[in-house]
């Protein structure tokens, strides 16, 4: 029973592998479709059965020994799930987005090829082979974004030098620990952050898990990756894969691993309020659709990374809730957004517009998604940053305030920018470029619906997940978890979302009482202008410039907008100086030694040459000359 | 079973729709009376706004050509029902202070949104351009004044160290009013100008802007939903000042006195606002966004740091 657990790894690798052989489309898409669904119902099975352990030894020497350690319980083996459902579901999407697309079979190859190696990550128990899994999933990073051509390649690096770089801090962390506590399996360690030592590895391990997620500062390359690439590249990696990874990492390290102090607290919190807020304002002034949404997937990590950061019960609980919701709608918004792509042909705000009519599932389906990211309830995002707000209040201390606020303000401004996206996609008027677009076909609809659904399910019955998912995973660290989330009490989802719904019937009701039946038609009020001019049309795009163009404000985003708090662009200009001294310290300074020396030489054999004269009667002196003080010194 | 009834019943009748919305159509009248007395006319009599309602319900629904008919239709519902919904915890608070939830505050500041998020959903899909400019003033106007009133709410929690509603309600009866401490005071004022905006009161009705974008967001609307535009902020006109008077003045007591102190709080908080509005020109919307980033923010910051030393 125990060896299922090499399934969820092997079943896809050998599928993606095994895509490279073929080339017929068709075949291609089956091949791919059934092995993610197979690896969902490994996954599926394993979720159901109890916590299992696959242990083999693998590198054995008297003082350093690796065990290929697999252990899956509630907690791994839920994301273990997620992670192939949401292949499974990008895989049903992908079949009609990406069907001309070049280079098909490296695609599916590579997303079969992640999903094997994130399950690998996730379900190690040993911080080797986790660290080993971690750094394919950077490669396979790497080559899915590259994979949409030659103009991806800046991006796919950038993305690469990023992960791969905090993948080389996380093993100077992993060193440490193996320092600290002798053992690399994860399952036994519980290292106090106290002193030097620990406290770096912590921060080590925690770059890691971060700058998977996109946290800032290592949040570059998703707006840059996302502007390039095929979206359901997005949907899956950055969206959905990478925050399950970053934030089942982190919780690890924060519940398992390391017991925090409260510096390290303020530290994740720190980080986390950043992030949303920071990353939330430069959403606010896009101007593309992708890239819009790939600034909120790095906010919202800041609520999962304040919520964990909190060490509260319910914080962790909602920080992990957050990562769970957060996949669903930001999956969902990317699909959206690759829809309007496929029928389009554009994700620029300006040319878009006035698409609720012609693609309504899609529609729907996106406004759901942006209600349930910007916190409106009684969709899924409100409750779990709900308990983020609760989480921060909870912990205290002189900062929590502050946390708080830019939470609170956060959401505003995600709501803020999703107006921006609803009004200029779908509301609005249409420009005249684009004629009237098709909905989706229905293999695209399907992910869309089942991700909106999921939203409104979520938000709704959020009891359901906080028991049988969050539950488990906090129950064994939190005494008495069982009986908080049972809500007594609490905020209630389901109570509050049919106190609703009883408001809008009364609404109806008012609009039954009213004239409902005595509706017509009109033109729109423009003052007697033409409707149809392009002048009246009045685009999303330009919604925020009064905020753009405020004060320091101004001077905030235009340093965001030519990458100032780009690590890697600042990392790349510390490299630049640094190579600038080495090459006038040093390369130039041999340089010029050498062309000094050449001086010198030529100088002096410019008196040398005097005594070339030809006449062999001076060459002859010149001998004997020598050849006397030769013997002089020969003979003392 | 039961507690569905029940439900019903206060969304529907009492604190909800019914009651809610009749007190708040009166209060409307008085906001009319009032605005009519300070620029020395007469007002309209008391039953004026209902039989403004009333009329609308009669009238011909115009929806613009090539608008999602649903949406433009539902949009009025969302903000309705999300002030139903407040009315009914804010009451219930007032009533029963044990039956809050926990963080019942947080959830009373986020359905505040929805009134606002009402009007840029109807305003974005009415296809007009005035209703486009609303949308995008009222989003800035949101995002204006959230700021200050959530760091004014939070003011509150920290000093009375819960984020229950019936809990901030029962410190007061211990301790005395919030508004009587100096942080408390500053974050009443800061809520109160955040409420003037929350209401679209000149000077800060600059969504709506009658004499610049005719209405804005309301531009397109007419007959019932319309009407229900109206009465959603009927409804904000009774329960904001009523939300702020339980943050900051303690809960309502159910007698004669308490009732008496409590008709009185209301009349001069709303007595404020009318004033304000009477007497103020529209500011533009950067104008607006600057004042209250720059101005109102620091000072509930200000009142903030005077909440965490304690005073």
């Amino acid at each position: 029973m125990n060896s299922i657990l090499i399934v969820p790894i092997l079943l896809p690798v050998v599928t993606g592998l095994l895509c490279l052989l073929i080339s017929k489309r068709r075949i291609l898409e089956v091949l791919t479709f059934f092995g993610m669904f197979l690896t969902s119902v490994a996954a599926l099975v394993i979720l159901l059965g109890d916590s299992l352990r696959l242990r083999m030894e693998w590198i054995d020497f008297s003082y350093f020994r690796i065990e290929f350690d697999l252990y899956a319980y509630h907690f791994s083996s839920f994301i273990l799930l997620a992670c192939s459902f949401f292949g499974l579901l990008v895989t049903i999407y992908s079949l009609k987005q990406m069907k001309d697309k070049d280079h098909l079979k490296d695609y599916y190859c590579y997303l079969l090829l992640t999903v094997g190696f994130a399950n690998g990550a996730l379900l190690s128990n040993n911080l080797v082979i986790l660290l080993i899994f971690w750094g394919m999933i950077a490669i396979m990073l790497y080559l899915m974004i590259r994979s949409a051509g030659i103009h991806a390649e800046k991006a796919a690096k950038k993305s690469f030098i990023i992960v791969g770089g905090s993948d080389f801090l996380m093993l100077l962390g992993v060193v440490i620990v193996w320092q600290l506590s002798g053992s690399l399996t994860m399952t036994d360690m519980t290292i106090p952050v106290r002193g030097g030592l620990p406290t770096a590895a912590f921060i080590l391990l925690m770059i890691g898990a971060i700058a998977k997620v996109g946290a800032m500062p290592f949040h570059s390359w998703i707006p840059d990756a996302a502007e390039v690439t095929y979206t359901p590249v997005m949907a899956f990696l950055p969206a959905a894969l990478d925050k399950l990874l970053g934030i089942y990492l982190l919780t690890r390290l924060t519940l398992d691993l390391f017991v925090l102090d409260n510096s390290m607290k303020i530290l994740l919190m720190t980080i986390g309020s950043i992030t949303i807020i920071a990353a939330v304002m430069m959403a606010l002034i896009q101007k593309d659709l992708k890239k819009l949404l790939s600034f909120h997937a790095i906010s919202q990590v800041g609520y999962m990374v304040l919520g964990i950061g909190t060490g509260t019960m319910v914080g962790i609980a909602g920080g992990l809730f957050h990562m769970l919701n957060n996949v669903i709608y930001k999956t969902c918004l990317f699909l959206c957004a690759g829809s309007i792509e496929h029928r389009t042909k554009t994700t620029h705000l300006e040319n878009l517009g006035g698409l609720s009519k012609s693609m309504p599932v899609t529609f729907i389906a996106c406004a759901i998604a942006a209600f349930s990211i910007s916190g409106v309830p009684p969709f899924n995002g409100f409750v779990s940053k709900w308990m983020v707000y609760q989480g921060t209040i909870e912990m205290g201390g002189p900062f929590w305030p502050v946390f708080l606020i830019t939470a609170m303000f956060g959401s505003a401004l995600t709501l803020a920018s999703f107006v921006k996206v609803l009004h200029s996609v779908f509301l609005g008027q249409k420009p005249k470029e684009i004629s009237e677009p098709k909905e989706v076909e229905f293999s695209m609809k399907i992910p869309m619906i089942i991700l909106a659904f999921l939203c409104v399910f979520f938000g709704i019955f959020a009891q359901f997940p906080l028991k049988y998912v969050i539950g488990p995973v906090l129950g064994q660290h939190f005494a008495g978890f069982g009986e908080a989330i049972s809500f007594s009490g609490m905020w209630s989802p389901t109570l509050a979302t049919l106190l609703l719904s009883f408001s809008l019937i009364c609404g109806i009701i008012i609009y039954r009482f009213g004239s409902i039946k005595n509706v017509k038609d009109g033109e729109i009020f423009v003052g007697g202008e033409s409707i149809d001019g392009e002048e009246v049309r009045i685009s999303g795009t330009h919604f925020y410039d009064t905020i753009e163009s405020m004060g320091f404000l101004r001077i905030l985003f235009e340093k965001g907008k030519s990458g100032g708090f780009d690590i890697y662009e600042r990392g790349k200009s510390v490299l630049k100086t640094l190579s600038m001294i080495l090459y006038q310290g040093v390369d130039r300074m041999i340089e010029r030694f050498y062309d000094g020396i050449q001086i010198v030489t030529i100088e002096l054999s410019q008196y040398f040459r005097k005594a070339h004269t030809g006449l062999l009667t001076t060459y002859f002196i010149w001998f004997l000359v020598g050849i006397t003080v030769l013997l002089l010194i020969l003979m003392k | 079973m039961d507690e569905i009834v029940k439900g019903i019943f206060y969304v529907a009748v009492f604190p909800g729709l019914l009651f809610c919305g009749s007190v708040g159509l009166l209060l409307c009248w008085v906001d009319r009376k009032v605005t009519a007395r300070i620029q020395s006319r007469i007002g309209p009599p008391w039953y004026q706004c209902f039989i403004d309602i009333v009329k609308l319900m009669g009238k011909t629904m115009i929806i613009p050509r090539g608008s999602r008919r649903a949406g433009f239709l539902l949009a009025p519902l969302v903000g309705l029902a999300g002030m139903t919904l407040v009315s009914t915890i804010v009451w219930r608070v007032n009533i029963r202070p044990g039956a809050s939830f926990i963080g019942d505050s947080i959830v009373v500041l986020y359905l505040l949104i929805l009134p606002s998020l009402a009007l840029i959903l109807g305003g974005s899909s009415s296809k007009s351009p005035f209703g486009a400019l609303g949308t995008s003033r009222e989003m800035k106007m949101m995002l204006a004044y959230e700021l200050p009133f959530i760091i004014a709410i939070s003011t509150v929690i920290i000093k009375t160290e819960t984020i229950l509603l019936g809990e901030i309600v029962g410190f007061q009866s211990l301790h005395g009013v919030l508004i009587g401490h100096p942080s408390g005071g500053i974050a009443f004022i800061v809520c109160l100008v955040c409420m003037q905006a929350k209401l679209g009161y000149i000077p800060f009705d600059i969504p709506e802007a009658e004499t610049e974008i005719i209405g804005g967001v309301l531009a397109e609307y007419s007959g019932v939903s319309l009407a229900i535009f109206k009465i959603t902020n009927a409804m904000m006109l009774f329960i904001l000042p009523l939300f702020l008077m339980t943050l900051f003045l303690g809960k309502i007591h159910f007698n004669v006195k308490g009732i008496l102190v409590a008709l009185v709080e209301f009349l001069v908080i709303l007595l404020l606002i009318l004033l304000v509005k009477t007497t103020h020109p529209r500011l533009r919307i950067d104008q607006a966004v600057k004042f209250f980033w720059w101005i109102v923010t620091p000072a509930a910051v200000a009142g903030m740091i005077l909440a965490l030393v304690g005073i």
